[in-house]
């Protein structure tokens, strides 16, 4: 062990002994120790709800979707269908057609968005439809399509009579008008009058993220020209946002890095001065410069050592203990989750232990330049 | 029989300090010679330039003009890094205020030359141990400094000054702070310490006994409005 690390490490250790430099080691390491702690439970806060939200994503939409590269219209859907199955193995496959068609019940008629999936045997109407029909389970409705078809009385609107079998919340994106959800097959005699399809959408719950690219293989493999929009594509602006939002707070909350960095710079510029005999005499028995100034970072990097470590140690802890006890619950029915959900990662907590011991060894650096600076009798002269 | 060859050369050295009307110059054109082997007192009244001088010589500052050899080579122009490995090889101090670190109990601060010399930490105490055996402190070697008194804490100074063997001994009032009883052990103790290691030694003292017990004496003393050294030997 070098003489400096020796020196700096007994001035770390040697907190026991009580001296104004033990105090202001100590001021130092608490100032890290709570930027770390804010840091570490704020990101952990953030991606709880971030991880919560990426969850509900998963859980309730489509995975991936495939599109015909070019057009409204997948021509073959079976085909399409077969060559993905084979391929993906057990995913969820949906054929899915979209459209706007005007919706009526005994007492009124509404544009609203129709949705037609091969998922769905019977008609669901969304909460916001129903209420602006005023029809609820049983009721009759007809949906009367912009699609024409020839009589013997002239053109009309191809419609389908249907009774509502159930009203649930409304999805994710369908739209302030409202929606309704008919089997495909009613959908597609309505929208369209052929067997095409939109998009075919896929799930995979166990791996949800790299479907897509999965997909996209597969069908590069088969040679079919279509195009594959993964989960990050369906919804980039969500995900984007959540990204954005990471980085500020982590900017915004890393601030109380930088004054603790502060604190740190001016507490061991103090160490520096009330330690010019001691400096002056190390420089004095031959201690180069250099290891002057390599004494100050090791001090400075041991402050940050102990501080950011004692600081993520807390940090994990608190968010833990707050993930696991439920300790601040949420009104039911406002978010997605009852109460605050804390979400530690290792890799955010390395770099945030990262970016205090990179703060710590700058706020240091500049004092030991002034040290090794010095000519020791400056420090020999005035006693 | 050969002419005893000088250690400790200084030929014209100037140094002041402040600029400007607030100037202070406090070695003029000072010329100093010290024999290999000679106990040395440099003796005169407060602020006429006894601490820079040895100051100078041990190379914990620089002149503002002059030149300065220690043993035969010329050292006014080395870079810091040369004048530490230097300060550390060749020369040993004992300061007025003893400047033990407060972190470190007496073996270790005895021990830190060596250490910052590069020698290991094992064999650094071993040879501590010895110097604080030769200053009689060997029963305090784990105590720290605020744990010891006034004299045991200039005996471990003089014992860290000794620890790397140096050829040349720097001693700035090292009684000044001490009673007379303490100062006179302490004194014998580098005296002694001295001879045994044959040893080139200043010591910088107010106390004309002991400056007349040196083989010589270096007076410095102002005359009017300037500085004018007077060489008694």
């Amino acid at each position: 062990m070098s003489a400096e690390l020796h020196i700096g490490r007994r001035y770390l250790v040697g907190l026991r002994r009580r001296t104004h430099v033990a105090t202001v080691t100590l001021i130092s390491i608490m100032g890290l120790c709570l930027g770390v702690l804010a840091l570490v439970v704020t990101l952990a806060l953030l991606e709880g709800f971030q991880s919560s939200i990426r969850s509900e994503i998963v859980a309730r939409g489509a995975h991936a979707r495939v599109v015909p590269s070019v057009g409204r219209r997948i021509e073959d859907p079976e085909q399409l269908a077969s060559v993905l199955h084979e391929g993906l193995g057990q995913v969820e496959l949906v054929e899915v057609v979209n459209g706007t068609c005007l919706v009526s019940s005994l007492t009124d008629a509404v544009p609203a968005s129709v949705v037609g999936r091969s998922d769905v045997l019977e008609v669901v109407v969304d909460r916001v439809l129903a209420a602006r029909l005023g029809v609820g389970v049983g009721d009759e409705l007809v949906v009367i399509s912009p699609r024409q078809r020839l009589t013997p009385l002239g053109p009309l609107p191809v419609r389908v009579r249907t009774e509502v079998a159930d009203v649930r919340a409304p999805e994710p994106g369908s739209g302030e008008g409202g929606a309704v959800r008919l089997p495909l097959e009613v959908a597609q005699r309505l929208l369209w009058g052929t067997d095409e399809v939109e998009a075919i959408e896929l799930r995979d719950p166990n791996h949800p993220w790299n479907l897509g690219a999965r997909a996209r293989a597969v069908l590069a493999d088969a040679g079919i020209t279509a195009r594959v929009q993964d989960l990050e594509e369906l919804h980039r602006p969500l995900l984007l946002a959540l990204a954005l939002e990471r980085v500020m707070i982590f900017v915004a909350v890393g601030l109380m890095l930088v004054v603790a960095a502060l604190n740190l710079l001016c507490n061991v510029a103090m160490v520096a001065a009330e330690k010019r005999h001691d400096l002056a005499v190390l420089s004095g028995i031959g201690m180069r410069p250099r290891a002057l100034r390599r004494l100050f970072l090791i001090l400075g990097t041991g402050i940050g050592l102990v501080g950011s470590t004692l600081g993520a140690i807390s940090g994990v802890a608190i968010a833990v203990i707050l993930d696991r006890t439920r300790a601040l619950p949420l009104p039911r029915g406002v978010f997605v989750v009852s109460a605050v959900p804390f979400r530690v990662e290792p890799a955010m907590v390395a770099l945030v232990m990262a970016v205090a011991l990179i703060f710590a060894v700058v706020a240091s650096w500049l004092p030991s330049r002034m040290v090794a600076r010095r000519e020791p009798a400056e420090g020999l002269r005035y006693e | 029989m050969s002419e005893p060859s000088a250690f400790v050369e200084v030929r014209g050295v100037c140094k002041g300090f402040g600029v400007g009307s607030a100037r202070i110059e406090v070695l003029h054109n000072l010329d100093l010679e010290v024999d290999q082997g000679k106990l040395l007192a440099v003796v005169g009244p407060s602020g006429v330039g006894k601490s820079t001088l040895l100051h100078l010589i041990g190379l914990l500052d620089r002149p503002d003009s002059g030149w300065l050899a220690l043993d035969g080579r010329e050292v006014g122009g080395l870079d810091g890094q040369k004048r530490a490995d230097l300060r550390n090889r060749l020369i040993g101090f004992v300061f007025q205020y003893h400047h033990l670190l407060d972190e470190l109990d007496a073996l270790d601060n005895v021990a830190l030359p060596l250490r910052i010399g590069g020698v290991r930490a094992g064999r650094a105490r071993a040879r501590a141990m010895e110097l604080l055996d030769a200053v009689n402190m060997t029963h305090r070697a784990h105590h720290f400094p605020d744990q010891l008194s006034g004299g045991e804490q200039q005996r471990v100074a003089v014992a860290r000054a000794l620890a790397a063997e140096p050829r040349l001994l720097l001693a700035d009032e090292p009684t000044g702070n001490l009673d007379r009883a303490n100062a006179d052990q302490v004194f014998e103790l580098v005296r002694e310490l001295h001879l045994l290691a044959g040893l080139t030694s200043i010591i910088v003292t107010h106390n004309e006994e002991m400056a007349r017990s040196c083989d010589d004496v270096y007076r410095l003393a102002p005359a009017g409005d300037t500085f004018e050294n007077n060489k008694d030997v």
